[in-house]
């Protein structure tokens, strides 16, 4: 439907340019972004969606790696990380050395620093697709974490490097010592990011990036190198990981060797893998799912990343595509009109389903807290009530809820099949 | 004088310790049909990819319009002018029929690795993917993804990806393996139509359909070109008939 009007657009020249179709959903973006701290105006509520639109971009610009060009890293927190700690030097050069560098600016030299050592570490690790690029990801991934250890005068160490934001010239009167000043400089990146991120992802380098990762033999022998387009790709994927850097550094101030080692490179991948590689907004909403669970749930349970990993393992066996993948597999009964179809079936199982998942998270913390808390203390809060951990009734009881949730949810399963596939039909001959 | 489109000199390759092509020298001239049979296993798909870079020579040169190849990586081939297709089936099913085509287009359209244009923004582009969709009759299918399509529409458009970049040497790699009479018909047809004014070398199984396309026949037999000639030679050809086309016939009773 849309590459109908894609085509049609492009006949017609640049007239399309302004299509409302295509421009309606980042006009909405922007709108959302300027208008959440009307929401949102606590301390929390800011550092939760800066962390979160710091995250997408990274997010996103791994996935011009792993989604369209089909390469695998274990170190992509490298690039992140090398710009954060250049934008860090960068702030402490404003407040010793009177560099006249704006702060809103300095995003885009961290960059400029991560597409730098994109382009000397891809020179090589390019070279092949598949595991030799997997391995030299991680290998270079460890290196740069350790030297980060010992190269002391630019990472700083154990303790990291930090600055002040505040020290740079005022822009138009902002200093940026404000919570919501910063939240609007990360909105803005967020914004400019993600829309050229995805309008690469519509140039000829962005499409052939999916040539090469779909049949890089063919991509070859239609006149593309498949080297230099993964290199390219990896370039563009480092600059931007970098601008997120450079942003992370406004926001936090400090950035320690935890920003480039191999935990973070992996929840990326993660995070990544969650909201679903095949999609555009796929990384945006593992982003913001993550962050989400990462702040939120931690405020309520000490085994959080339990938990997230439990999120993470189901979805790759049940939902390979990613939440993004959940949600687009509910377009073709919306575009027939029968999204409706789904609604009674959804709506008698949630209760059942909410239940299974309280009930599972019960005996996780139940047994939690009989192992892990300190001797004689056997009470412990859970939904509200005060139990004993240490005794056989709680369990049992959590237990029970699941199983039995489990078998109305099992019951319930056939109709909602049948609901889906009679969602999923098209009458035929009308 | 030019030189000719394609130039193998005492071309060798091996696997190992097996010599599959054996000190081959063929000279096939601009604008030539040039078929290459043999039976299986003969190495004519190894010619194939030693000539469009897959493959680097044992010994010996491959030579395109009097410069030296067998060193250059195949997508460096392709920019000068020569693009091929596969014995299997070498397109991007994930893709949609017309982003295939244009995939195809892209680099001799000069987009090269540019991040600076919007593929949908192109007409001329677009026109151009169009056009070849209607000479391959897919315009139809233009949305499809590329995979879902039957056998033959997936040859046809395999053929439209290798002709798209407008090279002027054509190389197919047996275009009809697996079809049935009437597809193969439509596909010597296209292939006619395609490579109007073009250099063309193919490798072909079905007899009909070389004797019916090629202007020059080579005959390769255990990596070893044994006749090259005008089709109506090669047929009457003793050593052919011996070694090859007796062959053919008898397996196909
Ligand atoms: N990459 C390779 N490694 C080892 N042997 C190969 C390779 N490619 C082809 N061969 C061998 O070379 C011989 C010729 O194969 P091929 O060129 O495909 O024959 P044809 O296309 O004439 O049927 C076969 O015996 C095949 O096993
Ligand atoms: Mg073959």
């Amino acid at each position: 439907m849309s590459a109908v009007s894609d085509a049609e657009a492009a006949r017609r020249g640049k007239s399309g340019l302004f299509s409302l179709a295509k421009t309606a959903p980042w006009f909405i973006a922007a709108v959302l972004l300027i208008c959440l701290p009307l929401v949102f105006n606590s301390g929390a509520g800011f550092t939760v969606m800066n962390q979160m639109a710091i995250t997408i971009i990274f997010a996103l610009a791994y996935n011009m790696l792993l989604g369209q060009g089909g390469m695998l890293s274990f170190g992509h927190a490298v690039y992140m990380g090398l710009g954060g700690f250049f934008c860090v030097h960068l702030m402490n050069m404003v407040e010793y050395d009177g560099l006249m560098l704006p702060l809103p600016l300095l995003p885009l030299f961290g960059g400029l620093f991560g597409l730098l050592f994109a382009f000397i570490i891809g020179s090589f690790s390019t070279r092949r697709a598949g595991t030799v690029f997997a391995m030299i990801s991680l290998g270079v991934g460890e290196l740069i974490a350790s030297l980060s250890i010992i190269v002391v005068a630019f990472f700083g160490g154990e303790e990291g490097v930090s600055g002040d934001r505040t020290m740079g010239p005022e822009v138009a009167g902002f200093d940026f010592a404000q919570q919501s000043e910063v939240y609007y400089l990360t909105a803005a990146w967020l914004f400019i990011s993600a829309l050229a991120m995805f309008l690469y992802s519509r140039t000829p380098i962005g499409r052939i990036s999916n040539a090469v990762r779909d049949n890089e033999e063919r991509a070859e022998f239609l006149g593309y190198s498949q080297r230099y387009v993964r290199w390219i790709s990896f370039c563009a994927s480092g600059f931007f990981a970098g601008i997120a850097g450079g942003l992370f550094a406004i926001n936090f101030e400090i950035l320690t060797e935890e920003n480039l080692n191999l935990a973070t490179s992996g929840s990326i991948l993660l995070i990544t893998f969650l909201g679903g590689v095949g999609f555009f907004l796929g990384p945006v909403i593992g982003a913001i799912v993550f962050t989400l669970l990462q702040t939120v749930l931690s405020l309520y349970t000490e085994i959080w990343a339990l938990y997230v990993g439990l999120l993470f393992v189901l979805t790759v066996m049940f939902f390979p595509s990613g939440l993004a993948g959940v949600i687009a597999i509910h377009v073709r009964p919306w575009q027939l009109g029968k999204i409706g179809l789904l609604a009674a079936p959804y709506l008698k199982m949630i209760v059942p389903a909410a239940l299974f998942v309280f009930s599972c998270a019960a005996v996780l913390e139940i047994l939690f807290h009989a192992r892990h808390a300190a001797l004689g203390e056997e009470e412990m809060w859970l939904y509200g009530l005060t139990i004993n951990s240490q005794g056989v009734w709680p369990l049992t009881i959590a237990i029970a809820i699941a199983v039995v949730s489990l078998i109305i949810l099992k019951r319930l399963a056939p109709s909602l099949k049948e609901a889906w596939d009679e969602a999923n039909h098209q009458e035929t001959g009308s | 004088m030019s030189a000719a489109a394609i130039e193998l000199k005492d071309l060798n390759k091996s696997f190992g310790l097996a010599r599959i092509i054996r000190g081959v020298d063929l000279s096939i001239g601009r604008g030539e049909r040039h078929a290459i049979i043999g039976p299986n296993g003969a190495g004519k798909s190894t010619l194939f990819n030693l000539i469009t870079g897959k493959y680097r020579p044992s010994s010996g040169s491959v030579h395109l319009a009097g410069t030296d190849i067998s060193r250059l990586n195949p997508y460096q081939i392709n920019r000068m002018g020569l693009s091929r297709s596969f014995q299997i089936t070498n397109i991007f099913p994930k893709m949609t029929v017309f982003e295939n085509i244009r995939c195809g287009l892209l680099y001799s359209m000069g987009y090269k690795y540019s991040f600076w244009h919007l593929v949908d923004r192109q007409p001329k582009l677009t026109e151009r993917a169009d056009e070849i969709l209607e000479q391959i009759n897919l315009t139809d299918r233009r949305h499809l993804i590329a995979g879902v399509l039957t056998y033959a529409e997936q040859r046809a458009l395999e053929i439209g990806i290798t002709i798209a970049g407008g090279a002027d040497i054509v190389m197919l790699d047996e275009p009809t393996a697996g079809m049935s009479a009437s597809e193969t018909d439509y596909i010597v047809d296209l292939i006619r139509q395609v490579t109007e004014g073009k250099t063309l070398v193919i490798v072909e199984h079905d007899m009909g359909v070389v004797f019916n396309l090629a202007d020059r026949i080579s005959v390769l037999v255990y990596g070893e070109i044994i006749e090259s000639d005008a089709p109506e030679k090669v047929r009457a050809s003793e050593k052919v008939q011996e070694a090859y086309l007796g062959v053919a016939e008898e397996e196909a009773d």
